[in-house]
């Protein structure tokens, strides 16, 4: 132990000290602080770039975001950025764009590209983006999408609960949490600690942040590189980034057989009336987005499977569409609510099969033919 | 409210600008300083009682001393009455359950029937007195964070006022802003009067080195706490968790990386809580200074949580006599000394052995320390591994969860097979690195030279940056320390 202090004191503070005051050399002065601080401001706005150069991100007919890449929105970004300059129309949605039950030359971007014998439509969907979600990708991680042709997918099973409107008192952990706004409007059922909200929030303002964020989830199993170190503890990190990103995502997440099938019985959703919901006020937010942009919006309402619906359950899900549909029609939005596809051509509530696609396809561009 | 996340950069950026314009104002300065630690200490539990907890054993500490001046002749009494208020609160919060336990255990061998019951319910028993309903009664006993730390820096006033080594805080604020001060409120270091109430009685001076030395102090501090310790986390968890499931190599590698993650964790913390004071204008005091170069026993408590150490030889060595009344009574305070060090650091039997632990060591080398063959013939760096390894095995019992996880990992250790220990080579890489660098620091002047050349102190900031910023993920792991 240390000779004990024995100093009476005096009022006045004390003089420099003679005891040992730092245990290392790096104590840097005002000059070599500014010095670290321009690389440091030069690592944040050069990193990310330097790496989109050297990462090699090419985007090929019906291209669609690998499935365990959902939450990486720096690849995202840097696709919606390269799907802009290379396609004529943009679809965004949740999975039911991204084709769920179907391969990827199965899905609704497919059968369009297909039918209007053009690569036109490129299959924006992210999987589990629900318009509150949706709205803060398209916000922060679609910028570079400026006057483009856009179709945004309207879901409304989103509205098909308080829980699915996230409008719910006790926690719920839904998808997408670092997408949705983080302090307002409030979200009940998110109950995320102030600082990581912070944090969060920074992320979707830095693309540097987006961008380590990115190399976790594409290349470090989608945590931090020392936790990766954890199962790979003889592995050279660097190593890894030789692989370079996973290619299109061509899996079939689910076994492609229709509702029915499944055993999935008619259901009675408690709808949430639009007026009060958080995710239709979303979706309106990414209408106004997109357009702010100088992008044509076009919106695709559904298509919902109301065969799965209770007679009660349609009336309301009616009610729901119609609200929808005149919010869309007073402002001038133009639209498609096309009809339901037939009851075997759906997976589940919302997400069509195959044939499904193909079929609404055929609808969609009837529709929108002069 | 950890210093190393979003919330605390807000409540900094509130708080700073403020401190700035108010400091030229002393009343102003101390009112403001107490605010914003009463503010930080709240953020941490959002529990009012911890507050009045802080509050009131300041306050008891401020009016003894206060009553101690007017009356000379009783300040034995009134120190008695400080030193019991505050040992009485540190009990109950910190060790009335490890010592129920205890003695319901003991009873039980006995053959007594009777079973003391669960301390919160003499907390429950005072509130039921002032007709508190019972559905506002505590359910348990929740030590209140960094209670260990406050608890003594107070009571290091109170001692030092009854000796005479310092004058009487007249100022009530500023003295609830000393116990108090939010840099160093839950974790220390343990300051003493002398050193920063001065500081809090005047108009701290800011310069460019002030703010130049605070940022590279918290830097470093950063890095060790999230690059370094919460990695090393990873891997000694997994190992302490489950120490039956590993054998011999892990458990030493596991052994070997908490020695390293306690001290990046501690020292982390202090280093950033002396380069947020600093920039502040305030100088804390040094509690760590590279303790695994240490070259003796004696030497690694004088660069071990040096605050808690000082704070120790002060308050209970000396007064038990020190070494002034032969070597037996010299060894018997060293091993009380030590053995209350060790409880201190929590309520279980793994940190009374700790305690002993080094309690035996010390008595054991002390005089071998002061051989001349061991001071000039045993090479540096062997005696700088034999200190290390003597400490590293302490912390067996320091990290373990139980006695007799902690025997289990003993017995492994010499008993078990030599299965892969399968610790990532980046951690092995940054550790060694970094005792390496505390190595050519501490040992030779030259090297220590090269250190502080400005390519290299630079460049490895820009390392220590860049890692950060690209490798590390910044958690909320709390830090080891604020448990005690």
């Amino acid at each position: 132990m240390v000779m004990p202090d024995t100093t009476r004191t005096n009022p006045s503070p004390p003089s420099e000290p003679e005891a040992p005051d730092f245990s290392n050399a790096i104590r840097l002065t005002g000059k070599e602080w500014i010095g670290v601080g321009i690389f440091t401001v030069a690592l944040i706005l050069g990193a990310a770039p330097l790496a989109e150069r050297l990462e090699k991100f090419e985007v090929e007919p019906d291209y669609r975001m690998p499935y365990d890449l959902s939450n990486d929105y720096w690849l995202y970004e840097r696709y919606s950025r390269l799907a802009a300059s290379q396609y004529d129309t943009l679809i965004f949605g949740d999975s039911v764009v991204w084709g769920q039950y179907v391969t990827r030359e199965q899905t609704l971007s497919h059968y369009l590209n297909e039918q209007a014998h053009e690569q036109r439509f490129a299959n924006l969907g992210q999987d589990g983006a629900h318009p509150v979600a949706l709205a803060g990708l398209l916000d922060h991680y679609a910028g570079g999408v400026t006057g483009k042709n856009v179709i945004l997918q309207c879901n409304l099973l989103w509205l098909s609960s308080p829980k699915h409107d996230l409008q719910i008192e006790e926690e719920f952990h839904f998808n997408h949490p670092r997408l949705v706004p983080q302090f307002y409007p409030n979200i009940r059922c998110y109950k995320e600690d102030f600082s990581p909200r912070l944090g969060i929030a920074v992320e979707q303002r830095i693309p540097f942040l987006g961008w380590t964020t990115h190399l976790q989830q594409a290349y470090y199993d989608k945590t931090d590189i020392p936790t990766w170190t954890l199962d790979h503890p003889y592995d050279n990190p660097l190593q890894v980034l030789k692989q370079g990103l996973p290619p299109s995502d061509d899996t079939l997440r689910h076994n492609p057989i229709s509702w029915t099938k499944r055993g999935i019985k008619k259901e009675d959703f408690p709808w949430v009336d639009p007026a009060t919901s958080l995710q239709w006020r979303s979706f309106q937010r990414a209408v106004n987005l997109l357009q702010k942009r100088g992008n044509r919006v076009f919106v695709l309402v559904g298509p919902f499977n109301e065969h799965m619906l209770t007679d009660k359950s349609l009336n309301d899900y009616e009610k729901v569409k119609a609200a929808v549909t005149a919010w869309l029609h007073d402002r001038g939005v133009p639209y498609a609510a096309p009809p339901p596809l037939p009851s075997e051509s759906y997976a589940d509530a919302s997400h069509p099969l195959s044939d499904g696609y193909e079929l609404l396809a055929r609808q969609l561009l009837e529709l929108v033919s002069p | 409210m950890l210093f190393h996340t979003w919330v605390f950069l807000v409540f900094f950026a509130v708080v700073y600008p403020i401190y700035l314009v108010v400091r030229k104002y002393n009343r102003l300065m101390n009112l403001w300083l107490m605010i914003a630690s009463y503010t930080f200490y709240f953020g941490w539990l959002w529990n009012p009682w911890y507050l009045l907890l802080l509050f009131g054993t300041s306050a008891i500490d401020y009016l003894m001393v206060l009553v101690m001046e007017r009356s000379q002749k009783r300040k034995r009494l009134w120190l008695i009455i400080g030193l019991v208020s505050n040992f009485g609160f540190l009990g109950y919060f910190k060790y009335s359950g490890f010592i129920t336990e205890n003695l319901n255990i003991l009873l039980g061998r006995l053959g007594s029937h009777w079973i003391l019951p669960n301390p919160v319910a003499y907390a429950n028993a005072a509130l039921s007195l002032f007709g508190v309903p019972s559905s506002h009664f505590f359910s348990e006993v929740i030590l209140p964070i960094g209670i260990s730390f406050h608890t003594f820096q107070s009571m290091s006033y109170t001692i030092d006022a009854y000796r005479g080594n310092i004058q009487t805080e007249r100022s009530f604020i500023r003295f609830l802003t000393f116990v108090s001060f939010f840099p160093q409120l839950v974790a220390g270091p343990i300051e003493r009067a002398s050193n920063l109430l001065p500081q809090l009685q005047s108009t701290p001076r800011i310069t460019g080195e002030h703010i130049t030395d605070g940022l590279s102090l918290f830097l470093v501090g950063f890095f060790k706490k999230v690059a370094l310790a919460d990695y090393l986390a990873k891997y000694v968890d997994q190992v302490y968790e489950a120490p039956g499931q590993f054998q011999t190599p892990a458990l030493i590698l596991a052994t070997v990386a908490f020695a390293w993650q306690i001290y990046f964790d501690f020292s982390g913390y202090t280093d950033m809580a002396r380069g947020i004071a600093r920039v502040m204008g305030f100088r804390l005091m040094l509690n760590f200074n590279n303790p695994y170069a240490a070259t003796g026993l004696g030497d690694f408590w004088s660069r071990w949580h040096i605050s808690l150490s000082t704070w120790f030889k002060d308050y209970v060595y000396f007064p038990l006599g020190g070494n002034r009344n032969g070597t037996l009574a010299t060894y018997r305070n060293m091993f009380l000394t030590m053995v209350i060090s060790g409880i201190w650091h929590g309520a279980s039997w793994t940190f009374v052995i700790w305690g002993v632990l080094h309690a035996l060591g010390r008595i054991v080398t002390r005089d071998l320390e002061r051989t001349r063959f061991y001071r000039e013939q045993v090479p540096m760096f062997v005696k700088q591994i034999l200190v290390f390894t003597f400490v590293t095995f302490t912390w067996i019992f320091f990290r373990a969860q139980s006695l007799a996880d902690a025997r289990l990992i003993v017995t492994r250790i010499f008993s078990s097979g030599w299965a892969d220990p399968q610790i990532p080579l980046l951690m092995v890489t940054l550790v060694l690195a970094v005792w390496a660098y505390q190595l050519l620091y501490t040992n030779a002047l030259t090297t220590r030279r090269i250190l502080e050349l400005a390519p290299v102190r630079v460049g490895l900031m820009i390392l220590m940056i860049t890692y950060l910023m690209i490798v590390a993920q910044p958690s909320t792991k709390a830090f080891i320390y604020f448990q005690f």
